[in-house]
């Protein structure tokens, strides 16, 4: 039979290929090549993959709170300083060994070598010791008490198997961490194509209960908006948006679309190192004079919460409800600069005695259209009562490496992403690592110091409401907004729970993908 | 010149253009702001900062480190990726066949287009052919490669479900030649359109330019019909552009189209580049420079020896 050459290119598009294996495989979308290793991994992708492949000792449930996982039960000791983990039994690494208490204690070891190449080290700088006393108990000696070591073991900490290394490095293991990893997790990788896929097949030993997919397909897309045409040309099943994206996604019958609280806040923060940002009353007139609601309907589509402070509404129970949110008042934001020398003077600009401008720099990192766009509507809003301020755009990194650690800058918009613990410590508390903008206020240390350490829930939230009331009056960034992440999933997908991605990949066994 | 001297004094040539570009890439590389992506977590401490640091070497003096680059390349190591956690050289060299089949077939493809119809047009230059190709190639060459390219798999992939809408196989079915088609459908359409005006452009010029020459109508005098004019007369001549052309477009076989590959999930040289460079993945980048500069390198040798056999006066030294 002669065939037109002209039918070839018909015959090609006629053939959707592979739609019916893909009817039960959730297919998610990775921007770049994954680490699949979670001690290792420093970036969001690899870390996605990686909460599918290795369960820690507990996990996040939808309140956030920290509930069996690797583990079957704990106590603390009443000063908070020892915990005793009892292990599930009969649980099989991927390749068939059984996973004993060795392996937590050779991947606590590992995480605390700060020169194995991991990015766990400054999250347990608190334990002193981590001892076996049998092979399915594990017992950590903490050197302080640390209200938030539960949580942190359910937040990025998956467990890693000793014998897969051999005693070599971590780090030097390319076969497992680039290609073939063994973790304890519902699904298992088959096939890993550099720059392309990661093929995941639903683990039959899991402990838990059988995974309903047949597998996880993680397809690498680096480009946003290629993300939503092939999650609209059913490519793809699930991806996370911009605000900006929304109307790409909207009114798509098969489409729908959810937001998360994440524990996340975004901030403006002033260089307290500056004499001009060191008065609380500077800091609070900024905030008031910024028009935070117009920022999260205008620049992030709705797709954000107002804030009270540096603990985001998705911490649950520890976010100050009571507490006013985001209040904008311009008239009282020129009275407190008043109070410090800041009076308006001819043509409206803010001038001190010595008649020197209000002027500063925003940085902001380059290329974010919602960051950019809040930068120019704050820049606006401080314009109007008197204010001079630059906008300069940064490079992300550039941006973190020669502006935000050195503490070479005037003001930075940036944010934080934290575990969902309270304990923030090490950003606001005088002096520590985290706290860039050098903000010091020693009821604020005393509070977050003994945040750090109650393990009473009641106590503990007490001391963090006390904390936010005082952020209002001094403090120590402008929080902007909690962003919510934006998830657009085919209508097909059910069980995935009500949390942002990353602590909803640790529930892959619940989802389902219903017929077509 | 003899051809074997002529080589040799283009190899030597060829590595001090080695050297150069990796040099250069070296110096740039470390003058550009920020730093390797992973140093760029806002959460390091000193403590993890210094031990990466160490690890990754960067805790030498630059000089030192240029050195040590250059002796792990002579031990043919061109370093850990610090993105990927892979040997820099495997990395990128897993990507040459991606990048050599997309764009070695985009290249194919529009040869195979704009060498008819730059013929025709540069046979009749001003004629209504030629008018047309005029402005159809210079409304291909304006078009934004990101913005036609979403254009294209939103028609194809999201609305009428015809092609996919991105990557190079449907995982699991590497193997079928069918489905690797149809992935590549799109993104060489995309890469091939501007290539082809391109081309055209340059392949019209050049007949243009012989078949107003006096010994055209001379050869149609003496009889020769129409095809053989075109065949003795004008081919050679006219073809010697488009070999400089594809001189030019080296770089894009080899070094793979950044663009093209990010927005249609393309696993080739350019992504890795584009993604090393802003990753600030030092080895990566050094590796891909290398890797990118020795094929353009290798292709314009091969292309002065055509240049050579197509038109024999080239002994220029």
């Amino acid at each position: 039979m002669k065939v037109s050459p002209w039918l070839l290119p018909l015959l090609l598009l006629g053939c959707g290929g592979g739609k019916s294996a893909a009817n039960n495989t959730l297919r998610l979308a990775l921007i770049n090549d994954p680490i699949l290793n979670p001690v290792l991994a420093p970036d969001l992708g690899s870390v996605l993959v990686n909460k599918v492949i290795f369960p820690g000792l507990v996990r996040p449930d939808e309140q956030l709170r920290p509930v069996p996982d690797l583990a079957t039960s704990w106590t603390v000791s009443e000063d908070g300083t020892v915990y005793t983990f009892a292990l599930r039994r009969r649980v099989k690494w991927h390749d068939g060994v059984p996973f004993s208490a060795r392996d937590v204690q050779f991947t606590f070891e590992r995480i605390l070598d700060p020169k194995a190449g991991g990015f766990l080290w400054s999250d347990y700088t608190s334990i002193a010791r981590v001892e076996t006393p049998d092979s399915f108990t594990v017992r950590f000696v903490l050197k302080t008490p640390f209200a938030a070591f539960l949580t942190l073991l359910g937040y990025n900490t998956g467990i890693i198997p000793e014998h897969a290394f051999k005693g070599m490095p971590i780090a030097n293991n390319t076969g497992f961490n680039r290609g073939r990893p063994i973790g304890t997790g519902p699904f298992r990788v088959v096939a890993a194509v550099p720059g392309s896929s990661l093929t995941l097949e639903r683990n039959p030993d899991y402990y838990g209960p059988q995974p309903r997919l047949g597998g996880i397909t993680f397809k690498l897309v680096p480009d946003a908006n290629a993300q939503i045409a092939a999650l609209r040309a059913g490519e793809l099943d699930l991806v996370t948006l911009e605000p900006a994206s929304l109307p790409g996604v909207n009114g798509v019958a098969s489409i729908v679309i959810r937001q998360a609280t994440v524990p996340q806040h975004y901030f403006v923060g002033f260089n307290q190192r500056l004499p001009l940002f060191r008065p609380p009353h500077v800091r609070r007139a900024l905030e008031l004079a910024a028009n935070r609601r117009a920022i999260v309907d205008g620049v992030l589509k709705g797709a954000a919460d107002l804030p009270v402070g540096t603990i985001p509404v998705a911490m649950g129970d520890w976010f100050a409800d009571s507490l006013p949110r985001a209040v904008t008042d311009t008239a009282l934001a020129l009275r407190l600069l008043a109070l410090e020398g800041w009076r308006r003077g001819p043509g409206g600009s803010l001038r001190n005695s010595k008649g020197e401008p209000f002027r500063f720099t925003l940085r902001v990192d380059k290329g974010n259209p919602s960051r950019e766009q809040a930068a120019l509507a704050l820049q606006q809003d401080w314009k109007s009562i008197g204010m001079d301020v630059n906008i300069e755009t940064v490079e992300f990194a550039a941006l973190v490496r020669d502006n935000l650690q050195p503490g070479r800058y005037d003001a930075i918009l940036i944010w934080w992403t934290t575990p969902p613990d309270p304990d923030q410590y090490s950003y606001y508390a005088t002096g520590q690592i985290n706290n860039n903008v050098a903000y010091s206020n020693r009821r604020a240390d005393s509070l977050l110091l003994a945040g750090k350490k109650e393990t009473d829930p009641a106590r503990r939230r007490a001391l963090y409401n006390a904390f936010q009331a005082l952020e209002l009056d001094d403090p120590p960034v402008l929080v902007l907004y909690y962003p919510r992440e934006i998830q657009a999933m085919t209508g097909r997908l059910a069980g995935f729970p009500r949390l942002g991605i990353r602590d909803a990949l640790r529930h892959t066994e619940l989802f389902s993908l219903t017929e077509r | 010149m003899s051809g074997l001297r002529f080589f040799a004094r283009r190899l030597l040539q060829g590595l001090l253009i080695l050297w150069i570009v990796t040099s250069a890439t070296f110096v740039l590389m470390h003058l550009s702001p920020g730093g390797p992506a992973m140093l760029a977590d806002p959460k390091l401490g000193p403590v993890e900062r210094a031990a990466i640091e160490e690890r990754l070497g960067l805790n030498l003096p630059l000089p030192a480190q240029y050195l040590a680059w250059h002796r792990n390349l002579l031990k043919g190591d061109l370093g850990q990726s610090y993105l990927y956690q892979t040997p820099a050289s495997r990395t990128v060299l897993e990507r040459v066949p991606n990048t050599l089949l997309l764009a070695g077939i985009a290249l194919i493809v529009s040869i195979l287009i704009a060498l008819p119809l730059g013929i025709r047009a540069g046979l009749k230059p001003g004629g209504a052919v030629d008018r047309v190709l005029e402005l159809v190639s210079f409304a291909a060459l304006s078009l934004p490669t990101f913005w036609y390219g979403i254009l294209l798999i939103i028609l194809f992939a999201a609305l009428w479900h015809l092609l996919p809408a991105g990557g190079i196989a449907t995982p699991g079915l590497e193997d079928s030649i069918l489905d690797r088609v149809r992935h590549l459908i799109l993104p060489v359409a995309v890469l091939a359109l501007p290539l082809t005006a391109e081309l055209l452009r340059y392949v019209r010029s050049g007949i243009a330019s012989v078949s107003t020459a006096s010994h055209i109508p001379l050869a149609r005098a003496k009889g020769l019909s129409e095809k053989q004019v075109i065949r003795r007369h004008l081919l050679r001549n006219g073809l010697l552009p488009l070999v400089t052309v594809l001189g030019l477009q080296a770089p894009l076989l080899v070094g793979g189209a950044a663009i093209t590959e990010t927005v249609f999930s393309w696993p080739g040289m350019g992504r890795l580049g584009v993604e090393a460079a802003l990753g600030r993945d030092y080895p990566v980048v050094m590796a891909t420079t290398l890797i990118v500069a020795v094929g353009v390198v290798a292709v314009n040798i091969g292309l002065d020896l055509l240049y050579r056999w197509i038109d024999p006066r080239v002994r220029i030294e």
